[in-house]
């Protein structure tokens, strides 16, 4: 795999996305025992008074990957362009390295006080699939830069980050960025800041990561105001997993900010959640260049290597202890990764189920939120059920599984997972539409919930609240972080927002409105299967839960959808959307009556060849059920038909 | 290169027309000046270099653009040309494509005496709303003009061309074309469904839903029609779209139905030959301009050139040979057998002991049944 020649902002920001572990990104190869590559440790052991360990947080697009740029040439760890620098370390890679990703970045920067300080820089996730993962990427900090867009001001992003950053105790330091461009308006974000967030902006520093002002007065504000680390180096060992990723050679590489004691190669480690140990190979730092080091103290941010073979086992979140005189207690805030949106992937073509399972096998050792089980439809054949963190994550994953695998694949619709009592006081978790009991023998229904913020200039109140009821949801408040803005929040069903929410959102504010969710409760819902027939055979994989309320609308709309998806066949294919026995919306597709190419000459024939051959190989592409021909995003018209 | 000896079909591209048809996505411009004179003295050279020369005609065609665009003296020079590089093996069809309205009495009547023995002329339809929709210079009545003209100068082979499917066409005014083009009694009638191609008016047109096309249903029916009126005048099917009296089966186009090959000259012109024992298909630069001057300099003209694989070679075969009537020999085909079992199940084809054949049922449905066979 290569990576691109990137500007040095745009190298930033793939460093940005290679901190999310289920980004769809190469990965960095670097040689580690290269002979630059020196020993840290003795040169840069540091004291923790001098240690400073914080992230930036900030709605997408306000600046994060550019200021970081700025950041790392201030500290001088970018010489030239850092594209030169990285693409001189990845010519290194062929002969044995380990793949990084560049999550955290340590830089050296001598303050006006004179003393050098050790930074560490922490990428976080920049997407609401990613919560959990940002939230243990700030546990590794003791400070967060806001960066707030001058031009913009707070949005969504900005406050469920800055809430988690506050959340986590962390230390805010208020940026204004953008502060070169003409429509800046400093005071407006700085009042957004304080009435949104509730964040005293007085002293926020305006800066252009475009130019470069104001990132002198950020460094030395680092120094002045987050606090350095305070564990104990002479306890036993606890270091946090805040990331990880999968290297063929290595193993799973632990991103870890020590928080006790010190963690060495050769030492015998043990993970608290599974007790499982591990002889550590390696640890280092990234400046950005990778380097191999002696150890990790407390207080300090690097990786480890330990021959780890499944990314499972380096769990983010989970706390890493020596084997011998552990720990007692593990770092709070440890959880499992829980997915919230579940599909079936299966191939397009039966013959390659075994290739799919191994390369779902393979995505997951890099992507521990990944979650899989054989599934098998009457109408796909078999497949997978596959669990996401969210609609991006599953997409990363089907982008992945068909580029990077060479496989065709049909999606089945989204759905969440629902908690359905039986009338025999069973009670089960089911996701898949097909598994859902028959209506008399479920007692009730509950689905997940979520609450969801909106930022949303005044005029565009109404038409997102409009947009929220039809989606079910409850109203919960309007706040004003500025005079002509409002943050509305609103409890909706997790299941409606996996639709096309967010899509529905920007376009009906043209783009003004900014979106963010936090999964709350399960609640009980009247919830039904609809069941979609094709010719008289239900086909199980479009049939999909809906709250009553919307059954008829949306089958009806579903029905209307495969009409226009499904090409006319040589038969008359009818369409029915029913519940139980009853049907509820049918439309029929009548059979073509000519496939016809009028004229074909001399200088028509490549063309026309070339024409056929194509509509062959989508014809390939579709799935013969009984004897009609659907195409895959057939499975997918559930997701275009929530008006 | 070695030229084959075996008489092959040569086909000669004039570009120009008077203006450009909504529907027309061949290589025609509507220019005028030097730029015509230059072109043709272009082609006659072209021709005279040929890496084929020698290689006797089986069939000569000129079409376009239109090729009535042209003097009489400039089709005479680059026919000429043709015959001297390319010898007629024998008494050849030798065919021009006409456009009403471009032609009179004089010009067909130079163009027997030259050599032409067939020419075909674009009717379309004789509603003037139609024409006037198509973009067609010539009006209605035109039509009978020129076919007489073509018969005055003893033309012994006239077809024409219709097009049906045409945004608001009714039945009705399907059926009365069909039935004023059998009116003038040509020996062979072409009538195609229109079919919108990108980087046409139409297509703009048609994305923008200004078109009012008739559907599926319709089409199939104005198709139906069409047979059975061109068949009950006597000009039987050939061809999905092709009629004729017998013995007026335009031999030129048949070559391209059997996967024989093909000689082209002239800007934008496709040939398919073979070169180094592989075939190969190759395109003429297609703007004028950009064609004089590779040949001025003594370049090859040729800017696309495609080599044909056994599987290109296959599919073509089967998708050009299935149009005809006769239908196609199985030999080395090498077809799917259980889709052969599915297509006469369905009724689209019948077998003989070495070819198959649609039925007028599968010709409707003439691209289904090539995805499945091959």
């Amino acid at each position: 795999m290569k990576v691109a020649r990137l500007s040095p902002s745009e190298f930033f920001h793939h460093l940005s996305w290679q901190g999310n572990s289920a980004m769809p990104l190469a990965p960095l190869d670097l040689l580690a025992n290269h002979p630059q590559a020196v020993q840290f440790a003795r040169r840069f052991r540091m004291d923790q008074q001098h240690i400073r360990n914080f992230c930036i947080v900030a709605h997408i697009d306000h600046g994060k990957s550019t200021l970081a740029d700025r950041i790392l040439e201030h500290c001088g760890a970018v010489r030239g362009t850092a594209q030169e620098q990285m693409l001189d370390t990845m010519d290194l890679e062929r002969e044995r390295g380990i793949t990084i990703k560049m999550t955290a970045v340590r830089l050296s920067y001598t303050a006006k006080d004179g003393q050098v300080y050790e930074f560490n820089l922490i990428d976080t996730p920049g997407h609401v699939d990613f919560t959990y993962e940002v939230s243990r990427a700030l546990f590794a900090c003791e400070g967060a830069l806001l960066l707030v867009d001058a031009t913009q001001g707070v949005e969504a992003q900005t406050v469920a980050n800055a809430s988690m950053a506050m959340n986590q105790d962390l230390e805010i330091i208020p940026c204004i960025n953008k502060i070169d461009l003409p429509h800046s308006d400093i005071d407006m974000a700085k009042d957004e800041i304080e009435s949104a967030l509730m964040i005293e902006a007085d002293h926020a520093l305006p800066c252009s990561g475009k130019t470069g002002e104001g990132i002198d007065a950020i460094l030395e504000s680092i120094v002045e105001n987050v606090p350095s680390p305070e564990g104990d180096p002479d306890k036993p060992l606890r270091a946090l997993i805040f990331d990880s990723h999968f290297d063929s050679y290595q193993g799973a590489v632990a991103y870890v900010r020590v928080v006790d004691g010190s963690v060495r190669p050769g030492d015998k480690i043990q993970m608290m959640s599974t007790g499982k140990t591990f002889d550590v190979d390696e640890v280092g730092v990234f400046r950005p260049k990778l380097e191999r080091g002696q150890a990790l103290e407390a207080g300090e941010v690097g990786f480890i290597t330990a021959a780890i073979k499944s990314i499972g086992d380096a769990a983010v979140g989970d706390t890493i202890t020596q084997a011998e005189g552990p720990a007692n207690d593990a770092l709070p805030g440890y959880r499992q990764a829980q997915p919230v949106v579940y599909c079936g992937l299966y191939p397009t073509d039966q013959d390659d189920y075994d290739e799919l399972r191994e390369a779902i096998e393979k995505l997951q050792l890099n992507d521990a939120s990944l979650a899989f089980e054989p599934e098998t439809s009457a109408a796909l054949g078999f497949g997978f059920r596959c669990g996401f963190l969210g609609l991006l994550h599953m997409e990363i994953a089907r982008e992945r599984l068909e580029r990077e695998f060479n496989l065709e694949l049909i999606l089945t619709a989204p759905s969440v997972d629902y908690i359905v009592h039986q009338t025999d006081g069973e009670v089960n978790h089911i996701s898949n539409p097909s598994e859902m009991p028959q209506p008399n023998h479920i007692a009730k229904i509950e689905e997940p919930m979520v609450d969801a913020t909106i930022m949303v200039p005044n005029e565009y109140v109404g038409t997102v609240m409009t947009l929220c009821q039809e989606r079910r949801g409850v109203y919960k408040k309007t706040e004003y972080p500025s005079p002509n803005r409002a943050m509305i929040t609103y409890t909706l069903p997790l299941a409606e927002i996996i639709l096309d929410f967010f899509d529905k959102l920007k376009s009906s504010t043209k783009g003004y409105a900014s979106f963010d969710y936090e999964p709350t409760s399960y609640e009980d819902s009247d919830l039904v299967k609809v069941d979609i027939m094709l010719n008289g055979d239900p086909v199980d994989a479009l049939s999909f839960i809906v709250n009553r309320k919307f059954a008829y609308v949306r089958g009806k709309a579903i029905v209307e959808q495969l009409r226009k998806v499904v090409p006319r066949q040589q038969y008359e294919v009818k369409i029915q959307a029913g519940i139980g026995s009853k049907v509820i919306a049918a439309d029929t597709i009548k059979p073509f009556r000519k496939n016809v190419i009028a004229k074909c000459y001399g200088g028509d024939v490549s063309r026309k060849r070339k024409l056929l051959e194509k509509q062959k190989k989508g014809k390939k592409r579709m799935k013969n059920i009984g004897s009609i021909e659907v195409p895959q995003e057939a499975f997918m018209s559930v997701l275009k038909v929530a008006d | 290169m070695a030229s084959g000896m075996s008489p092959t079909a040569v086909y000669i591209h004039t570009p120009f027309c008077p203006s450009k048809c909504g529907y027309c996505d061949f290589n025609s411009f509507a220019m005028t000046g030097e730029i015509i004179e230059r072109t043709v003295a272009a082609t006659v050279r072209e021709i005279e270099t040929s890496p084929f020369k020698g290689s006797p005609a089986k069939t000569i065609f000129f079409g376009g653009g239109t090729p009535t665009f042209l003097s009489a003296d400039q089709l005479d020079r680059i026919l000429t040309a043709v015959r001297e590089t390319h010898p007629p093996a024998g008494d050849i069809e030798v065919s021009s494509e006409a456009n009403p309205g471009t032609v009179d009495s004089a010009k067909f009547s130079a163009m027997k005496q030259m050599g032409f023995n067939r020419v075909s002329i674009g009717a379309q339809s004789f509603q003037a709303g139609d024409l006037i929709q198509l973009g067609r210079v010539h009006q209605a009545s035109d039509i009978a003009v020129a076919v007489r003209a073509a018969r005055q100068a003893g033309f012994e082979s006239v077809s024409l061309d219709l097009m049906f499917a045409l945004s608001g066409q009714s039945m009705t005014g399907w059926k009365s074309n069909i039935s004023t083009a059998l009116g003038l009694n040509p020996d062979h009638l072409s009538m195609y469904c229109l079919t919108i191609e990108p980087n046409t008016r139409f297509y703009r047109l048609h994305t923008r839903g200004m078109l009012d096309l008739p559907d599926d249903d319709r089409q199939a029916e104005m198709y139906d029609i069409a047979v059975q009126l061109s068949e009950e005048a006597g000009l039987k099917q050939y061809e999905i779209s092709n009629f004729a009296k017998p013995g007026h089966e335009c031999q030129h186009n048949l070559c391209y139905w059997r996967s024989e090959d093909y000689l082209a000259y002239g800007p934008g012109a496709v040939g398919c030959m073979p070169i180094e024992g592989q075939s190969t298909r190759f395109t003429c630069l297609k703007h004028p301009e950009r064609y004089c001057t590779a040949v001025e300099e003594g370049k090859s003209t040729w800017f696309d050139v495609e080599p044909l694989d056994d599987q290109a070679l296959r599919f073509e075969r089967v998708m050009m040979g299935i149009r005809l009537n006769e239908g196609m020999p199985l030999e080395g085909l090498d077809l799917n057998q259980s889709a052969l079992e599915e297509l006469m199940t369905l009724g689209w084809a019948e077998l003989s002991e070495d070819r198959i054949t649609l039925t007028s049922l599968g010709r409707r449905f003439c691209s289904s049944a090539v995805l499945k066979l091959v």
